[in-house]
């Protein structure tokens, strides 16, 4: 293989690893931003996305957990990959608003620890549900057949990437847009931005807060969603997967700057890159190059990349 | 040791003030001595009625190394409820002093001594430093961009012994040679003490680690009923006002992060003399998690409730999970603790200890 088509695959498996932080981190960092909420439980609402996604696209053989041992050997909808991608989202999007109802809102004005706390235990009871009811294995997911070669385009067929790759890619794009636009451009976002200033004052004006936060939380468990049915057939489907992205995802929100779009972005494609680019170099250091520049970055410009210095606490 | 106080105040005070200064530092303090003693008397009967006593050891289903492994936890988490508790500051990186100390407890052992006392020293001073240069970086921001970043360089030290360092740490696979010799060079570990001692406390290693635990609880006391330990619950409950008076907030904050270091490498060198391996899983989050839950499930803010925290835990994890009496239930131990651990956070913020205070109070009508 040539060093350019090397190049390439590399820059672009790193894009697509970006993708997955990015869809993570945008969601928590409106959630952070807004509702000042720090959410442990991302992490559990990527596994749901994975889980749901699982079940609705493909039929799967259980081998162990007690929805086999009460006989459900074969689960699954097995409506395909699209219907999943639509569905999925709303799903978790319920679940989101739910969360926002029933968690967020009584633990508004607890301590911030406090707050860590209930979700870690949320996290927690989410992914102990689903190794009980689908086992501890890793159940395959894997990439749609219409998905798994190179895409039949000039060059691109050249390189070694699956076309699902690309969907991440594009459908990230697309949705953090979407969401970039809602934030900045709508009245919806002029609210939403009003009330991450001064709460009081949008109140005072007439304007009920409590709806718009129970969406910007649905919308950024939706997008927590969407990472799990991409990022899915990326790799083995279990019940730890959750936890284990939560990590680099929250690392993301603060290289890029708490609240900041754009700066979830920029966080989740510098990781992307840094571990594609170790992962083919140095690859035992693939993750601890994450960490490192995690602790660069903060020790530099501890509001993050693309943060706003905080003026009072 | 309870009349040292009044020989201090026989001796001449005009003569003799800095030898009365001296052995005041050194004194007792309020319930110092009921709390050290109490202490002593039930980690010694502990083992006893936990995995030997007729009737109540059958009830339990214990066993001597859980009782050791439920102390080492105990000072684990109670070095942890110093930080959470005390002053305020949740860590999820904690791991990073364990497993730290576990490793180079281990490593210590191979190479230079097995000496069960030199490896605790070795570890414990390396989770002292470790501590101090990750205090020193993730108290850069507050509330919960403390939480991430310990979170962060604990899994990067996990990361780092996964590979690049697997030549130390033995990757994957965990560090195997541990090899510890006995106690002051007399006393193997895993043999009994002799007569009526054997029979209540079972291993000399169990001896050991409740003898520093003893002191453990003592130091904790001790720096708790300080000034100094007066300092950070002032911190924990008005960072700001601390702030105005003139104290040194970020100072007091770094020193409750080290002394909280100090407990884990204490308890993590402790570990691997009493499992003589170390997993890779020491360094992994989900060991930060857990001694989070023992602390909170026990009681934040209270010296005894970290420790009833982690056997509790402990107890689930190892004997409720093994099933027998426990069938019905075992294969959800794991969700059983998330759904307590949640329950407890939302209604009993307190811990169990909180909880067993309030009944107390309730019976006795005052609230001492």
């Amino acid at each position: 293989m040539s060093f350019h088509i090397e190049a390439i695959t590399v820059l672009l498996n790193g894009l697509q690893q970006g993708a997955i932080y990015i869809l993570l981190a945008v969601g928590l960092s409106i959630i952070l931003g807004t509702l000042k909420f720090v959410n442990f439980a991302h992490g559990a609402l990527y596994l749901i996305g994975t889980y749901a996604g699982l079940l609705l696209a493909l039929e799967i053989n259980l081998t162990s957990g007690q929805l086999q041992e009460w006989g459900f050997d074969q689960l699954g909808l097995g409506l395909g990959y699209i219907p999943a991608l639509i569905i999925v989202p709303f799903i978790v999007f319920v679940v989101g608003l739910a969360m926002e109802r029933w968690v967020v809102e009584p633990f508004k004005d607890r301590p911030d620890t406090d707050q860590i706390l209930v979700t870690f235990g949320l996290a927690i009871i989410v992914q102990e549900l689903f190794r009980v009811f689908f086992g501890s294995s890793s159940l395959p997911f894997s990439q749609p057949a219409w998905a798994q070669g190179p895409p039949q385009v000039p060059f691109l067929s050249t390189i070694p990437i699956s076309s699902w790759r690309y969907y991440v890619i594009g459908i990230t794009a697309v949705l953090v847009l979407i969401v970039y636009v809602l934030v900045e451009f709508t009245d919806f976002g002029l609210i939403v931005r009003a009330g991450t200033r001064d709460p009081e004052m949008v109140e005072l004006l007439g304007i009920r807060l409590s709806r718009p936060y129970i969406v910007v939380f649905g919308i950024g468990a939706a997008l927590a969603g969407v990472a799990g049915v991409v990022g899915g057939p990326l790799n083995p489907v279990n019940p730890t997967i959750g936890n284990e992205i939560l990590v680099p995802a929250f690392l993301t929100v603060v290289i890029g700057g708490v609240g900041s779009i754009a700066g979830a972005v920029l966080g989740g494609v510098l990781f992307g890159l840094t571990q594609a680019i170790l992962v083919a170099t140095y690859s035992a250091w693939a993750q601890v190059g994450l960490y490192a520049i995690a602790a660069i970055v903060l020790l530099v410009r501890p509001q993050g990349l693309l943060g706003e210095a905080e003026v009072a606490p | 040791m309870s009349d040292e106080p009044a020989a201090a105040s026989e001796t001449d005070a005009d003569t003799s003030d800095s030898i009365a200064d001296m052995v005041g530092v050194w004194a007792p303090r309020g319930n110092e001595v009921r709390v050290v003693a109490g202490t002593a008397v039930v980690l010694a009967l502990f083992p006893f009625a936990f995995s030997r006593m007729p009737v109540v050891s059958d009830l339990l289903q214990g066993y001597q190394s859980l009782a050791t492994l439920i102390l080492i936890w105990g000072i684990f988490a109670l070095g942890f409820d110093l930080l959470l508790g005390y002053t305020g500051l949740l860590s999820f990186g904690h791991a990073a002093f364990w497993g730290g100390a576990a490793y180079t407890a281990g490593v210590f052992s191979q190479q230079v001594s097995g000496s069960p006392v030199l490896m605790v020293a070795a570890g414990t001073a390396f989770a002292v430093l470790l501590a101090w240069a990750l205090g020193f970086l993730s108290l850069r921001r507050g509330g919960i961009y403390f939480a991430i970043l310990t979170l962060a360089f604990a899994q990067m030290l996990f990361y780092m012994s996964s590979s690049p360092l697997a030549f130390i740490t033995g990757g994957e696979n965990g560090f195997t040679g541990v090899e510890t010799a006995e106690l002051f060079g007399t006393f193997p570990l895993e043999s009994e003490l002799p007569s009526v001692l054997g029979l209540l406390l079972g291993t000399w290693l169990y001896a050991f680690v409740a003898l520093i635990t003893v002191l453990c609880v003592a130091l904790a006391y001790r720096i708790l009923q300080s000034p100094y330990g007066m300092v950070f619950r002032a911190i924990r409950e008005n960072e700001q006002r601390a702030e105005f008076v003139g104290l040194n907030v970020w100072r007091y904050r770094l020193m409750s992060f080290i002394l909280s270091g100090l407990f884990a490498g204490i308890a993590g060198s402790l570990f691997t003399i009493h499992g003589t391996y170390v997993p890779l899983a020491s360094f992994y989050w989900t060991t930060s998690g857990e001694v989070v839950i023992m602390t909170v499930l026990g009681g934040t803010g209270s010296l005894f409730g970290p420790i009833i925290g982690a056997g509790v835990y402990l107890y689930v994890e190892n004997i409720v999970s093994g099933g027998h009496p426990f069938d019905f239930i075992a294969p959800f131990w794991h969700l059983i603790l998330g759904l307590v651990f949640v329950v407890v956070i939302w209604v009993f913020p307190r811990g169990i200890w909180g909880f067993v205070r309030d009944v107390r109070d309730a019976v006795t009508g005052g609230d001492d």
